[in-house]
């Protein structure tokens, strides 16, 4: 009697051993062409969305439930491309996945860079527009935050005028006072190089290259994570080889973006 | 009456007790209460961004007065998130004979190096209608619709020429990395060839192939 009631506990025991197993290999099996760098993650949260591409117009195709494996394999704007068990493959929102656990459990994060964490070091690119004495200017800037207040800056402007071309190139450093305002003003002091072209049309002189001295402010407004508006005054004092120090004055409006 | 008093003793007794217990220290109760959880752990994910996307591009461009010509070039975009996106372009094509020259029959206004026009814009995209577009029943294509307008520089005739170009175009991605692009711009400078300054809308078409990594 006693041994048959063992024998009814120890086949039990199997039946679950046997069960568990099959569940464990209900788990997606990697698919084949999965990139090494893949990250295998748990969903935490009820629920993750799965688009057939990364934005907000694209439909929704599939559900990733709580538990449910999915791989990490890329990143576009604000957007993970995932892969889900039964080969569906789409993209998630990061905001989606502000609880999702690694292998050994522990919370995964995908970072969303910010402009207003300004105590991070960061690259940022920008665009500009503006009036350089009197012509048409744009212009590129690539800069590095150090600190919250103190960033460094290169800077390239092509300017066309009635009467000449110009080109500079700057290296500058940026103070933000305030970084945390909302509107944040920065001041400006750089030193570069300038070379203005007389339009051939005019009068045929050459080209002339003289040093700058640059110095300049300006307010930022971040329109969004990372986007942000910028405003500038900038007045450059062009060191000649003639009698007199030429000053230029350029106003710029343009855009700045977190890299 | 008789209860108060019976009460008495009990409520000194408590009272003691507390006194004794708050005197026995805090350490039982630290004991009880102290936080016994493990520090949580997190992560960054170390998974690639692909938000860079290089076009390169052919096409048709009408330069007033220069005729049609055929285009080409190539252009470097930076996805900021996912409804904007900026972009530096490059492009050239050759200029043909102007009508003033055709019908005058006299010497040419430009040579033939005056004649090659080069232009680079930096612009900002919107991508204002992002979708699918169904080629069959089921297979279906991403895609979207952007408008694109910036400033650049147009180079030709020995001259710099300041460049406003706008315009909309559409992309449709084959897969992740692979997309189609057809775009039409509106290039918009003045030049004084002709004597006088003359403000000209210069329409080019593209079909373009990019990448994104």
């Amino acid at each position: 009697m006693f041994s048959f009631r063992s024998c009814i506990y120890s086949f039990c025991a199997l039946v679950l051993l046997l069960v568990s197993s099959g569940t464990a290999a209900l788990s997606p099996e990697p698919p084949e062409n999965l990139p090494e760098d893949a990250e295998l993650i748990t969903v935490g949260s009820p629920y993750v969305n799965i688009y057939t591409g990364p934005g907000r117009g694209y439909p929704i195709f599939h559900v990733a439930e709580y538990g449910e494996k999915l791989w990490l394999l890329k990143r576009r704007t604000d957007w993970v491309k995932v892969y889900a068990h039964r080969d569906k493959s789409g993209w998630v929102r990061i905001v989606d996945l502000q609880e999702v656990y690694g292998e050994d459990g522990e919370l995964v994060r995908v970072p969303l860079p910010d402009f207003s964490d300004v105590d991070s070091q960061h690259f940022h690119l920008g665009f500009s527009y503006g009036d350089f004495a009197g012509a048409s200017s744009m212009g590129a800037t690539l800069g590095y935050r150090f600190t919250a207040n103190l960033s460094a800056e290169l800077r390239a402007t092509q300017a066309v005028g009635d009467f000449s071309d110009s080109q500079t190139y700057q290296v500058a450093v940026l103070h933000q006072p305030f970084p945390r305002w909302k509107l944040s003003p920065y001041f400006m002091l750089g030193t570069g190089i300038n070379i203005t072209t007389p339009n051939a049309t005019i009068v045929a002189t050459e080209d002339r290259r003289d040093t700058a001295m640059l110095t300049g402010l300006g307010v930022k407004t971040y329109l969004s994570r990372r986007f942000a508006l910028r405003a500038e005054y900038a007045n450059h004092y062009l060191l000649t080889s003639r009698e007199e120090n030429q000053e230029i004055v350029e106003w710029k409006l343009g855009f700045d973006v977190y890299l | 009456m008789e209860a108060r008093i019976r009460r008495l003793p009990l409520t000194v007794a408590a009272l003691l007790f507390a006194a004794g217990a708050s005197a026995q220290g805090d350490d039982v109760l630290g004991d009880i209460i102290s936080p016994d959880l493990e520090r949580r752990e997190i992560r960054e994910a170390q998974i690639d961004s692909e938000n860079i996307e290089f076009t390169t591009f052919g096409g048709v461009i009408n330069v007033e007065d220069f005729g049609s010509n055929s285009l080409y070039g190539g252009a470097l975009a930076y996805h900021i998130n996912e409804d904007v996106f900026m972009e530096a372009a490059y492009g050239e094509t050759e200029l043909g004979e102007s009508s003033f020259e055709r019908l005058s029959g006299s010497a040419p206004l430009l040579t033939d190096e005056q004649r090659e026009l080069s232009y680079y814009n930096l612009s900002l995209g919107w991508n204002l209608f992002p979708g699918e577009y169904f080629i069959f029943d089921d297979f279906a294509l991403n895609s979207s619709l952007y408008l694109i307008g910036g400033v650049g520089n147009t180079s030709f005739a020995d001259e710099e020429h300041f460049t406003y170009n706008f315009g909309v175009g559409a992309r449709v991605l084959a897969n992740d990395w692979l997309a189609l692009r057809l775009d039409f711009r509106d290039h918009v400078f003045e030049h004084e060839i002709f004597g006088e300054v003359q403000r000209t809308n210069n329409l080019s078409a593209q079909l373009g192939v990019s990448f994104f990594f």
